[in-house]
């Protein structure tokens, strides 16, 4: 039965206002649009069909816009929580991992290479000290290789797995000719033990630094990918974009339900309309603050932690071409030009990674520890010209050993490892700002997911609710 | 030290030897590791191999430069080389190794010529650069001391000796720790005038001794260290001078000299009147270079020898064996500029280690031919020029 005269014969409800009288048949409709010959065909059938068919409409198209808003916001917070965690729990750390590997490895290189040219003839090759520094840097290394093989990381990249393939064949290699140049000279070789530091350091610096930094360069991309995914704009704008249509119709949909029925409230659709206000607010609010957050801890921890740690990279670079100049006694090759780039990227100094590391950094922990380490680099950068600026004429090797590899207040060892601990502090303290600030903003979407859904179906469930009843009185 | 370690040295060597005696395709194929692999593996020259055994038809020119240890072998290579090869001719030159390394690096020349093996620092600045061995070579110390009786004996010498002379502690050939080495020998009270090398670049012969004395005298490891450049104690009458003949020449010239020299000069020390010092090894045993001892040298370091065959074989663990011995390295990059100079570069050093007529050369300049596992190292290498 269709059509208003079909509508005219329903019989009035006895409780209820009666209903508004139906609207003019089509021939009332206003013009329609020769581009939209379908919509209109469609309307028209509606229209024939009268009230009923437009409830029956309303209700079909809320459940659906419910239903749609609730699949679509609920992956989005999906997204942006699983992109929030894998930052906090994968990413950082994995980050973190690949950086530490780095400096562990360069750091036992530095360690071996020292300890053996400052070991005389005939006695231990390497103090007890030295040995268990050297030592706990492999283990750090291997441990970290470790984690980067087993979790899995965010980056898939044939160039990774090449490159983990390399320091997992390249360190018993390192580690095997650091030990036969410790057995060659503690039996007195000392020469080819020699021979040994020299081979055990070309594969550091040829095969397993290089290694180690294309992994923490991936990791550290893939750390900043992830981030951008946990804060990126687009998807939580289609969310609003779709809150808001489903908002308007509803709002539509019971000013005209209003009219029609002269009934003031709807609560089927109020709850609906409630249950989308505060799921989208949540939302907003959920984001934003995982936003901001994210936002702290890259901005005054990562970026900060990420200056440093490539200063860490450029210090132990410059130790190792100090190192390189000791222990290269073949041929004339100078790292004189390298150390001197090394530390202008290191600074302090305009555009250096320490002022940079500042500029983000500008209270707290982290703060005090890259202002410590500006002022320990300029020392080490001095010690380290005394080296160059020693008179060919008349220095020796001792005095240029004494100066690189001298353990007093005046060498550049002792300057170095200044350096290194301010640095490796300042890292470590960044690293809590944005642990913090990440975790916070991880925990920005606990529960919203569930509450997206269980809105979505609160939405569908009440304009069901609210639509038949208006519906079942024409029944 | 040394009796403090003898026995320790003696199971070393013993060990060292019976593989190398016991096993003879016993590779040194190192992993860094210890691990010592047998040679099963196909040789890189077999026939079908990666070594070209011909260089290729056009008209070649290949530049060395570097070791004068090395020059009188090499010349006699270049001469050779050209007759069986006519379209191909080497220039030599002796800027000493450390220009040999540097110009190789450089691009200036194909291959360098160096005592000494590249140090880290050189690879870490020219990455691909290798240093293949192409024969074993050796390092007498030679002086002129005409009093000597009996006549022509050897005189003894040990690191810290030797290390005191240049460090002008010791002043005067007669002095109580030469004499102290030399039971029934006269010598003379005759100053000593230590010679030394001065190429700017470096010298592999100022490497090999320098590393010797670095083994036996602590003090001198600390204060002076081993290079092919040293900054060298002021010791009065001291003199410098340039490669081996320079040596021999400025020696043969001084009386009470003493002159480190590199093994090919051997015959025209002799010639020249020198005499040429028997030297204390790692255990106690005074050596004079000879075909037996350097190879009693190197057979000891063989199962040592890494991929790269970057070693140092001063003072060896084996009770004959001379103790400044070394490899003669030619310096080449690994990435040449064309395929053809590739292919010319791996002919001429195959023929250089594994011909017959190469090797028929040796001789004269006292070195010696590589042991095979060496060698197959060293094609190994050849194999990666590209």
């Amino acid at each position: 039965m269709t059509g208003p005269a079909a509508a005219a014969n329903y019989a009035a409800p006895t409780t209820a206002p009666a209903p508004a009288p139906p609207r003019a048949p089509a021939a009332s409709a206003p013009p329609v649009s020769p581009a939209a010959p379908r919509r209109q065909a469609r309307l028209s059938r509606i229209g024939d069909r009268g009230t009923p068919a437009v409830l029956e409409t309303l209700l079909v198209g809320l459940i659906i816009g419910s239903l749609v808003w609730g699949v679509v916001t609920a992956l989005t917070v999906s997204q942006h929580s699983s992109a929030a965690k894998e930052v906090a729990s994968t990413s950082e750390p994995l980050s973190l991992a690949a950086q530490r590997m780095y400096l562990s490895l360069s750091d036992a290189d530095v360690k071996a290479t020292t300890s053996f040219l400052a070991h005389p003839p005939g006695g231990t090759p390497m103090p007890l000290s030295d040995r268990q520094a050297y030592d706990a840097d492999i283990a750090n290394a291997a441990a970290e290789l470790a984690a980067l093989r087993s979790v899995g990381t965010g980056v898939d990249s044939a160039k990774l797995d090449e490159d983990l393939a390399a320091i997992s064949a390249g360190l018993p290699i390192y580690t095997g000719y650091v030990q036969r140049a410790e057995t060659y000279s503690s039996l007195g070789f000392l020469l080819t033990g020699g021979s040994f530091i020299e081979n055990a350091s070309e594969e550091m610096h040829l095969v397993l630094l290089p290694a180690a930094n294309d992994i923490y360069s991936q990791e550290n991309a893939a750390l900043i990918t992830a981030s951008a995914q946990a804060t990126g704009l687009p998807l939580i704008v289609v969310c609003l974009l779709v809150a808001i249509a489903v908002g308007y119709v509803l709002f539509r949909s019971q000013r005209w339900l209003t009219r029609r029925t002269h009934r003031r409230i709807n609560p089927g659709l109020l709850l609906a309309t409630a249950a989308l206000a505060i799921s989208t607010i949540w939302m907003v609010v959920a984001f934003a603050s995982a936003r901001s957050s994210f936002g702290a801890g890259l901005g005054h921890g990562s970026t900060p932690a990420e200056s440093l740690a490539q200063a860490s990279i450029a210090a132990q670079s410059g130790r190792r071409f100090e190192v390189l100049n000791l222990i290269s006694r073949s041929g004339a090759s100078s790292f004189q030009a390298a150390i001197t780039d090394e530390e202008k990227r290191i600074g302090p100094g305009s555009g250096s990674l320490l002022d940079a590391a500042a500029a983000d950094s500008p209270s707290g922990a982290g703060a005090d520890a890259a202002d410590a380490a500006a002022r320990d680099a300029k020392s080490w950068e001095s010690e380290s010209v005394k080296v160059f600026s020693l008179n060919p004429a008349t220095a020796t090797y001792e005095d240029e050993s004494s100066l690189v590899i001298g353990t007093g207040s005046g060498s550049s060892q002792a300057a170095f490892e200044k350096l290194e601990t301010d640095l490796r502090h300042g890292i470590a303290a960044d690293q809590v700002v944005f642990r913090s600030n990440a975790a916070s903003g991880s925990g920005a979407f606990d529960g919203l997911e569930l509450a997206v859904i269980i809105a979505a179906l609160a939405m569908a469930a009440g304009s069901a609710w609210g639509v038949s009843r208006r519906l079942a009185e024409y029944r | 030290m040394v009796l403090n370690h003898r026995t320790v040295l003696a199971i070393v060597a013993t060990s060292t030897m019976t593989l190398v005696a016991g096993c003879g395709t016993v590779a040194a194929h190192d992993d860094g590791a210890g691990a010592v692999a047998l040679m099963g593996k196909t040789s890189a020259n077999s026939p079908g191999g990666a070594i070209p055994s011909k260089p290729a038809s056009g008209k070649v020119k290949l530049k060395e430069d570097g070791s004068t240890l090395l020059l009188p072998l090499f010349s006699e290579w270049a001469t050779e080389y050209n007759k069986q090869f006519s379209n191909v001719s080497i220039s030599t030159d002796s800027g000493g190794s450390g220009q040999g390394i540097s110009d190789a690096s450089d691009e200036k020349v194909d291959i360098g010529a160096s005592d000494a093996y590249l140090s880290v620092g050189n690879l870490v600045q020219n990455p691909n650069m290798l240093n293949i061995p192409l024969a074993i070579a050796g390092q007498q110390i030679n002086y002129n001391v005409p009093d000597l009786r009996p006549a022509g004996a050897h005189i003894n010498l040990n690191g810290k000796v030797l290390a005191a002379i240049y460090e002008g502690k010791i002043r005067n050939w007669n002095a109580a720790k030469i004499a102290a080495l030399n039971k029934g020998v006269s010598l003379p009270n005759l100053p000593i005038v230590p010679l030394h090398r001065g190429e700017p670049t470096g010298a592999g012969d100022t490497f090999l001794f320098s590393s010797f004395l670095s083994t036996e005298d602590p003090n001198w490891y600390a204060k002076y260290g081993f290079g092919a450049i040293i900054d060298w104690p002021s010791v009065p009458g001291a003199e410098t001078e340039t490669g081996n003949d320079g040596m021999v020449a400025g020696c043969a010239a001084t009386r009470g000299c003493i002159a480190y020299v590199g093994i090919s000069d051997f015959k025209k020390a002799q010639d020249a009147g020198l005499g040429d010092a028997a030297l204390r090894n790692a255990f106690g045993n005074f050596v004079t270079p000879s075909s037996a001892t350097m190879l009693a040298a190197v057979n000891s370091f063989i199962s040592a020898t890494p991929d790269n065959e970057t070693i140092s074989m001063i003072n060896g663990p084996a009770p004959t064996a001379y103790p400044i011995v070394n490899y003669e390295y030619a310096i080449v990059s690994k990435a040449q500029p064309n395929a053809v100079k590739a292919r010319d570069i791996k002919a001429f050093l195959n023929w250089a280690i594994n011909s017959s007529d190469a090797k028929s050369f040796l001789g004269g300049v006292q070195f010696q031919p590589l042991p095979a596992p060496i060698a197959q190292l060293a094609d190994d290498q050849i194999v990666r020029i590209k």
